[in-house]
């Protein structure tokens, strides 16, 4: 292992001046762009890599770290004030973070997603820090097998997600896994209902469908209720009571087991490539929701249910890097990103990054210590600019939204065929939604599909096709018992929901 | 910060005027280059087409945009590209096999042929290996083939079309009874290596050091010549399968392009290929050294490559 | 209302699975030889799912309501504006149609104020050209 030189000096590299700087203009840059719907934070990092290119190695990695929790953070401001995720993982803070806002306390709620983001972005770093090389074990040990049970159990979960109808919650996952389906098959790489179009060949752009379903259509089924004189679009309700503009410590404290079981979902789905984030948040969810004492006040403006969301998605973000770096392995589209910074300065990461670049590694470390920090104090100021903002008029504030959405989508996609898919999935996302149909659950389906499929590819490749097999799978067989427990117990809550309304 | 990458780019130029090391410029382009990056950002072929953006940028002067047209391995890429009216601006940068193996199984549905382009040069080879754990009972294909005949098959895994088509030229020569495990590239062919779940399985580059670490080791080249790092490793053909996979990063323009165009921004990319950050990135991003086969050796590897794709499609 | 709402999308998912497992795949679709999952296995579980649950929904409904019908043609406008707006931008790129789609969509909204029209017109083309091209060193399409 690495001596305790190696790691000082690493973490010395991290706290010169020149280093903070570097962070700190990351995070700002991070949290501006995350936050600028149809952008989000993985399109902030690729667009901030090519900056880098004539840094020094730590600098570089220190900006594009601090970018990347940056954009977390920002990426829960559009989710919250206006309820149009730029990121599908946002879409989960939004389900709660958006009705306080509308309640007049849009800073409560996103002071809540900050202070739970970093909540959960920290416990994820230190778990990184401490016991990556174990838990990069473990993850190897979770083969295909196992994943493809894991994979049954997060949908058992999130099937806590389905509102009234059964029936309907299937047929939007359906329908999210139909889209899912489009581009090459992950076997036999046939091209798979692109009729003809070879820029979906590697499957619809994700930021087309996530900004259509998700941003687009809402921004659609809000202008057509508009009527009349033109609003502000969010307010925020001056009352006497200064606790309607903050969080309060016992507010705080009182979510640290959502936060804590958020941060260890995503902990444990980070570590694990090809997972992600978005399964992660709505798993938070879904399971406090169904673990609380008032599940009936969900959906209406509870801090747990924005604690549960943001302390998931942002500690997926920090253990994505455990694969990375342990095995060089990325575990998502923005890990992916740091490996890429990585080799153009010269750093090849592998098996034996931590022995060739420990200091280089410990000063990744302490710069991501110090990112968590300034996302804080950078995060504060940036809420209060952020409502001023959206306090302009309506017509202003989505009129300028679509623009962004068609120039983030494009930027995204690399031209304007993604913009076009983005405006077909609006208005799908908006008769969905008009007739009762989860967008949410399409959009989880969406994202697992083609996981879900190459999973069951590759089980089945290795036990040749027989699945009975599966019983000698011990991590397996336990994910598959959790998940009949879980589906049975969820149908069961929402049985006693109908029966309460 | 566009206004700092001016400045520098600048000052690299000056620089490289007083080597005199400046490519000769009869030709100059009117606006923006594009290169076009047939993949996704972060591979390693947007990080390699990234450096060769900035590269060619700052030896020339030109102010050369990378963007990233991901879809199907470049082909939506070259479909754009051929379709397009002949332009002096946007180059292609893809990888061959893609586009050779859907002009071969789907050529009524492919909407160009190898005529449709002008073609620039090429930037590297991709070194395809067949890799196994380091404890894996076999060390070459032969022994590999019997230990699967022995054990119910070998679970192989592999990230792209080609590696399947190579080792199903094994599977039909010698009925070796692999198991084809698909993953989602070498990223997760390697996790499943290092897990156990597979013996065997495809990489282009990223498994080196795991050679050094002791992880993993070499069974086969998938290309036509040995690889340096491993000299003592055979090719498909010298282990006897007549079978191998060229992968190249090729460069390409739309046909009809302004012959005085495709030749300045040739020699532009060929000093770029030859410098020392397109080496150094090339070594980093794919292990492997870069290689311009130059406008005309880049249509006779794509002639050639596409009857070596049929072999591979034979029955 | 409330029962057709769900009889009518239900009815539409039984057809919509019954072309795709009958058209719309078989044409769209390669089949392969061998393997463990066709390219196939997926999307015709989807297509029977979807016929399956379809069915099932116009029988056992739900009290589903639906947005007015002015609502309806509202997002209808919307959408058809922005269509026209992406057309535009392919035409002429946006830093030209930029000015022109802004306005209209804050027209369309009810939106009379002068100044905050100029505003729309201008200033917010404006600073998506300065943060794109300026500060990120990106095009616009």
């Amino acid at each position: 292992m690495v001596d305790v030189a190696t790691i000082l000096a690493g973490f010395g590299d991290a706290f010169t001046l020149w280093n903070l700087m570097f962070v700190l203009f990351g995070v700002v840059v991070g949290q501006f762009v995350g936050a600028v719907p149809g952008i989000g934070p993985v399109m902030a990092m690729a667009i901030a890599i090519p900056f880098t290119f004539g840094l020094d190695t730590l600098p570089a990695i220190a900006f594009l770290v601090g970018v990347n929790k940056g954009g977390l953070v920002g990426g829960a401001v559009p989710a919250v004030l206006m309820n149009t995720p730029g990121t599908p993982d946002a879409a989960a803070t939004a389900l709660d973070g958006y009705p306080l806002a509308r309640k007049g306390k849009p800073l409560k709620a996103t002071k809540m997603a900050l202070f739970s983001s970093i909540t959960g972005d920290t416990f994820s770093d230190i778990v990184l820090i401490t016991v990556s090389a174990p838990l990069a074990i473990l993850a190897l040990r979770m083969g295909p097998v196992e994943v493809f049970a894991l994979m049954i159990f997060a949908f058992a979960v999130l099937s806590g997600l389905i509102g009234n109808s059964l029936f309907k919650g299937i047929i939007a996952a359906a329908l999210g896994l139909l889209a899912a389906s489009i581009g090459a098959d992950p076997e036999h790489y046939t091209p798979r209902l692109i009729f003809g179009h070879y820029e979906v060949y590697d499957g619809l752009p994700l930021a087309s469908v996530a900004i259509g379903m998700l941003a687009i259509s809402e921004i659609l089924r809000r202008l057509s209720q508009i009527r009349g004189r033109m609003r502000p679009a969010i307010v925020v309700v001056e009352t006497d009571d200064p606790n309607d503009k903050r969080v309060t410590w016992a507010e705080y404290w009182g979510c640290r087991y959502t936060m804590l079981r958020g941060a260890s979902i995503g902990t444990v789905l980070g570590a694990l490539p090809g997972i992600g984030s978005t399964a992660a948040a709505f798993m938070s969810y879904a399971a406090t929701k169904a673990g609380s004492k008032e599940p009936e006040t969900f959906g209406k403006g509870n801090l747990h249910g924005i604690a549960a969301a943001e302390s998931a998605n942002s500690a997926v973000v920090g253990a994505n890097l455990i694969p990375l770096l342990t095995l060089g392995i990325p575990g998502s589209v923005g890990a992916a990103l740091i490996i890429s910074a990585f080799m153009i300065h010269g750093v090849q990461p592998g098996p034996l990054l931590f022995q060739d670049q420990g200091r280089l590694i410990y000063g990744l470390f302490g710069a991501m210590v110090l990112a968590n920090f300034m996302n804080l104090w950078v995060g504060q100021l940036g809420l209060r600019f952020w409502i001023k903002v959206v306090s302009a008029p309506e017509s202003m504030i989505f009129a300028s939204a679509l623009l962004l959405c068609i120039v983030g989508v494009s930027m995204a996609t690399g031209g304007l065929f993604g913009v076009a898919v983005m405006l077909m999935f609006a208005a799908l996302g908006y008769l969905m939604t008009a007739f009762g149909y989860s967008v949410v659950i399409f959009i989880i389906a969406f994202f697992l599909g083609p996981r879900f499929e190459i999973s069951l590819s590759q089980s089945l490749a290795i036990t040749n096709g027989d699945l009975t097999k599966i019983a000698n799978y011990p991590i397996a067989l336990v994910l598959l018992g959790l998940a009949v427990a879980s589906f049975i117990w969820f149908l069961s809550r929402s049985k006693v929901d109908e029966a309460d309304t | 910060m566009k206004l700092g990458r001016k400045i520098l780019s600048a000052l690299a130029a000056t620089t490289l005027f007083v080597a005199g090391a400046a490519v000769a410029q009869d030709w100059q382009p009117d606006g923006d280059i594009k290169l076009q990056i047939g993949f996704g950002a972060g591979g390693s072929t947007d990080v390699m087409g990234r450096v060769l953006a900035q590269t060619i940028e700052e030896q020339t002067g030109w102010n050369v945009i990378a963007e990233n047209k991901t879809g199907g391995g470049g082909m939506a890429m070259f479909t754009v590209i051929s379709k397009m009216p002949a332009n002096n601006n946007i180059i292609g940068l893809g990888v061959n096999m893609p586009v050779m193996i859907n002009l071969v199984k789907r050529p009524d549905e492919v909407p160009f042929n190898l005529d449709s382009f002008d073609y620039v040069g090429t930037l590297s080879r991709a070194q395809l290996a067949l890799i196994a754990r380091a404890d894996a009972p076999f060390d070459n294909l032969a022994e590999m083939v019997a230990y699967s005949k022995a054990n119910d098959g070998v679970a192989v895994g592999f990230g792209a079309a080609p590696q399947k088509l190579l080792m199903e030229v094994v599977n039909k020569q010698d009925d070796a009874g692999f198991r084809f495990v698909s993953t989602e590239g070498e990223a997760e062919t390697q996790k499943l290596l290092l897990g156990g779940q597979i013996l065997a399985g495809y990489s282009a580059g990223t498994h080196v050091p795991y050679l050094e670490s002791g992880d993993f080791k070499m069974i086969a080249v998938g290309n036509n010549a040995r690889h340096d790092y491993a000299p003592d490793t055979q090719t498909f053909v010298e282990q006897g399968y007549n079978a191998y996979v060229d992968p190249y990063w090729f460069l390409a323009m739309t046909a009809g392009t302004d012959p005085a165009a495709v030749k300045a921004i040739a020699a532009a990319v060929d000093a770029a290929v030859n410098s020392d950050a397109v080496a150094e990135i090339v070594a980093n991003a794919a292990s492997s050294t870069p290689l311009n086969l130059g406008s005309d050796g880049t249509k006779k590897m794509l002639v050639e490559g596409l009857d070596n794709v049929r072999v591979l499609f034979a029955d | 209302m409330t029962k057709t709402a769900d009889r009518a999308s239900g009815a539409l998912f039984v057809v919509l699975g019954l072309a795709l497992y009958f058209y719309v795949f078989p044409n769209n679709i390669e089949t392969v030889d061998s393997g463990w999952v066709y390219p196939s296995t997926i999307p015709n579980a989807v297509a029977i799912v979807l016929i399956v649950c379809g069915a099932i929904l116009t029988v056992k409904t739900t009290q589903q309501g639906l947005p007015p019908a002015r609502e309806f043609g509202m997002a209808l406008v919307f959408l058809a504006l922005l269509s026209l707006g992406i057309w535009l931008v392919s035409v002429v790129g946006f830093l030209l149609a930029a000015p022109i789609i802004a306005p209209a969509l804050m027209l369309a909204i009810g939106e009379r104020r002068l100044l905050w029209l100029a505003l729309g017109c201008f200033a917010t083309p404006a600073l998506i050209w300065f943060f794109v091209v300026q500060l990120l060193d990106r095009s616009l399409p």
